[in-house]
């Protein structure tokens, strides 16, 4: 009776488990749920977005996509063991563009992710802006250039920790306004802890997602985004003032181990496209504040090489410094 | 702001909608607290895999019910390290001081009832704080920085050293050892190697729930089978469920409840530390006013009391941060922030100026999620107890398989059950040595933290350290002068302990 107990419990465990994975067999592919491994925690941009498109793609693939989430080591956890799984479309990653193509120039990684990926689709993009605190001197980014050239060393930057998702995007964009030995470089566990230091006052500007950075109304000024259109009135673009434009945006994108048959590629990536036209995705990727500017699996692989090139001579810019 | 507190009431208590959220959340809690006695899932996992389903609620249906997930994935957590040592969390390495104790003795279950109201009282007690000072305490979390943090895990590493059983030498040795087993792998800050030796495994660090169970619940189990058969198939752990809590018992636990409430409450507002420290802080701090303090880790219900209402009592004021500035106080916020984005509330001070009746009714939906939760955990506690009444001789075993399975679940890698063998050995010989490991638990978990806000620090002092913390940061300074003197204090007082009741007693 005691153990028949504790099997009920077992079973009512595995009940409820088994319930969040449908199973709709059929003869091909995907005949079983995928598993997509993202190299990063719970909780973040990342989280969210492959939350909402798992929760919508089930209808278009015919079965599940499980998010299997394995952070730690910068994302190498994660990625090293999509790399290690079998290239079958049953194994999938869901990165950004600073795992796949910059951390390489930066440590030696147990895998190479050129050779061991191909990109699915870009899901959608992430714009960063620099923002400043109201009552800052700052009024514009190049007030804020011209301070650090003048006074190196006194102007601080709160960032989301080491080669993360706005360190990376901020050094490039400050070696190419020639202040990256300039800029005090405060890291933080994440983009929420850095927002939070930034309004402590322990740094004078910071990096953030747009929807952030509307949850704080008129305290904070934004002095430039990204993209190709601002995403403030008045304000200017990475674009506009000369800067490279692909600078402070963050492609989240789907992955596929290299040596994925062909058909199956086809089919994950022609699910992606489908969804951009469903109404309750759309809905959704509105709801949580991200642009729905979803790009090919084929054209995101000509950006690949150009990014790596420019992260490349980024790093090289930094070292000789 | 009492407009909005009263606006908030008339939206959570609306009569066509109260019935569904009052289901809501009693599912998210029966849910979250089976997740939670399941070792190796823990509270975060679980949030994020129920987040899609508030996707598609009502703001107050949706919410209301990730936080009954969350309360309940919280007790779910310290069920299993009530009856078989088996934390999943470091909030409830604190519990497994005075739970299997009690549950040795029989009384399984009345250590879970006193965990249940323990938690349930801190926790309503801290959101009414919260609720009626929510500007002070926003106005206290933002002056709390990296400086402070370093200061206040200083402070908590020295006190969970010197409250750790035996001598305080031995407690800071552990405390060495924990802190060197979190610099395994990437540092925190440069990410670069340490201590790895080319092992890709460890590159990510040594993972914490595999070494949890390691070094709490393996021992247990060895220990176990040292006993000599005959007592492990003694019928007297066969009584039904035991006994219920009596009323008697309760009310001497209410100081107790109170002071760690105040402790949790207060330790709430400094972000990124909560629970695990609030817990030592309570059973720390309860231990000392005790008036038979020997008893404390020997099966005392006080004991658990203390580390689960500090524990508790975080939960109120780490809501703050995110629903005034907008930033989550710990990863489970942040988890929240998910669902609330994704109604179109942006967390921030717009949010309480546009939207503070709904913010109001998320924090009544809080109260009403523990007073839900008062019934439905006592009404499952009878269940889980009855767990540990199954014949010893088959207890054992089941344990062992799920500490294997736990681990296992937990990230799906082999090396993870690795770690788990040699954290039991290694906590099976610190046993024998008379070694406290929760010292090394500790310093394991918090140390990582402690580094990186004491480099953030470093980087903001720009080399100048002294007078950095000492002209800016007077608030750290007074921490750090502090915990010499607390030292000093606790020290004198596990001696005297030592002196009177002989050297097994001071635990």
């Amino acid at each position: 009776m005691r153990i028949a107990n504790l099997s009920k419990l077992f079973l009512g465990a595995l009940l409820v488990f088994g319930l969040l994975g449908v199973n709709d067999v059929r003869a091909e592919f995907p005949e079983k749920p995928i598993t997509m491994i993202m190299p990063l925690g719970a909780g973040g941009s990342h989280d969210r977005n492959a939350r909402v498109f798992t929760s919508v793609i089930p209808q278009y693939l015919g079965n599940a996509m499980i998010v299997k989430l394995m952070p730690g080591a910068s994302g190498q956890t994660g990625t090293a063991a999509a790399a290690k799984a079998k290239p079958d479309g049953y194994t999938l990653l869901f990165s950004h563009n600073y795992f796949d193509q910059l951390q390489k120039h930066v440590k030696k990684l147990p895998y190479d992710t050129d050779k061991d990926f191909v990109t699915v689709a870009k899901l959608n993009s992430g714009f960063f802006s620099i923002i400043v605190r109201a009552d800052s001197p700052f009024k514009s980014f190049q007030d804020l250039v011209a301070a650090a050239k003048a006074k190196p060393g006194t102007v601080k930057f709160a960032h989301s920790g080491n080669w993360g998702a706005t360190h990376a995007p901020a050094l490039q964009l400050f070696t190419e306004a020639g202040i990256a030995d300039k800029i005090v470089m405060v890291p933080y566990k994440g983009g929420g802890p850095s927002m939070a230091g930034f309004l402590r006052g322990e740094a004078d500007f910071t990096m953030q997602f747009k929807s952030t950075i509307l949850g704080q109304g008129d305290k904070v000024r934004v002095l430039i985004s990204a993209g190709q259109k601002s995403d403030f009135k008045g304000v200017p673009t990475f674009k506009d003032l000369g800067y490279t434009a692909d600078i402070g945006q963050m492609h989240r994108i789907l992955m596929a181990p290299r040596g994925i048959p062909a058909d199956r590629l086809k089919k994950l990536r022609d699910a992606m496209a489908a969804i951009q036209k469903d109404k309750t995705y759309l809905r959704l990727v509105k709801a949580i504040g991200e642009v729905a500017n979803f790009e090919s699996g084929e054209d995101y692989e000509k950006r690949r090489p150009m990014q790596s090139k420019a992260y490349k001579n980024m790093i090289k810019g930094l070292a000789s410094n | 702001m009492f407009e909005a507190f009263l606006g908030g009431f008339g939206i959570l208590f609306n009569p066509e909608t109260v019935l569904m959220t009052f289901l809501l959340i009693a599912a998210g809690l029966f849910l979250g607290m089976f997740v939670g006695a399941l070792p190796g899932f823990t509270t975060l996992m679980a949030m994020a895999i129920l987040l899609p389903i508030s996707f598609f609620l009502h703001p107050l249906l949706g919410i209301p019910f990730l936080i009954g997930v969350y309360k309940g994935v919280i007790y779910g957590g310290s069920i299993p390290a009530i009856l078989v040592s088996m934390p999943g969390t470091g909030a409830a390495v604190a519990t497994t001081f005075d739970g299997p104790p009690l549950t040795k003795k029989g009384k399984g279950r009345k250590a879970l009832e006193t965990a249940l109201f323990s938690s349930v009282i801190g926790d309503t007690a801290s959101d009414i704080f919260t609720i009626a000072l929510i500007g002070p305490i926003a106005a206290v979390a933002l002056l709390m920085g990296p400086p402070e943090l370093a200061a206040v895990l200083f402070l908590a590493l020295i006190v969970i050293s010197a409250t750790s059983s035996g001598v305080f030498v031995k407690g800071l040795l552990m405390l060495a050892i924990g802190l060197f087993f979190a610099m395994v792998g990437q540092d925190p800050i440069g990410a670069l190697s340490r201590f790895s030796f080319g092992i890709t495994s460890v590159e990510s660090g040594i993972p914490l729930l595999p070494m949890l169970i390691g070094v709490f619940a393996l021992p247990e189990i060895f220990a176990g089978i040292e006993k000599k058969a005959s007592q492990i198939v003694s019928s007297e752990g066969l009584k039904v469920s035991g006994e219920r809590l009596t009323f008697a018992e309760f009310k001497s636990c209410l100081r107790t409840i109170g002071r760690s409430t105040v402790i949790g409450t207060t330790i709430g507002m400094v972000p990124g530390v909560g629970q695990v420290v609030a817990a030592f802080m309570g059973y720390a701090a309860a231990k000392s006013a005790s008036d038979h303090p020997e008893r404390f880790g020997q099966g005392e219900l006080e004991g658990v009391a203390a580390a689960e209402a500090a524990n508790n009592a975080v939960n109120g004021p780490t809501l703050v941060p995110l629903l005034t500035l907008g930033i989550p106080g710990d990863n489970l916020t942040v988890i929240l922030v998910g669902a609330f984005i994704a109604h179109g509330m942006r967390p921030g001070p717009q949010l309480m100026e546009d939207q503070g009746s709904l913010v109001f009714a998320i924090l009544l939906s809080i109260i009403l999620a523990n007073i839900l939760f008062l019934f439905i955990g006592y009404l499952c506690i009878p269940f889980f107890a009855k767990v540990v009444t199954i014949r010893k001789s088959f207890l054992l075993p089941l344990t062992l398989v799920f500490a294997f399975a736990g681990s296992w679940v937990f990230r799906g890698q082999p090396f993870d059950l690795a770690v788990l063998v040699f954290f039991g050995v290694f906590g099976y010989v610190a046993k024998k040595l008379h070694f406290d490991v929760t010292p090394m638990a500790m310093g394991f978990i918090l140390g990582p933290t402690l580094e990186y806000s004491f480099g953030q620090t470093v980087t903001l002092a720009q080399g100048d350290l002294l007078t950095f913390i000492t002209l800016e940061r007077p608030a750290a300074a007074a921490i750090l002068a502090l915990t010499p003197l607390l030292t000093y204090l606790m020290w004198r007082r596990n001696n005297r302990l030592r002196q009177r009741f002989g050297e097994g007693a001071a635990h």
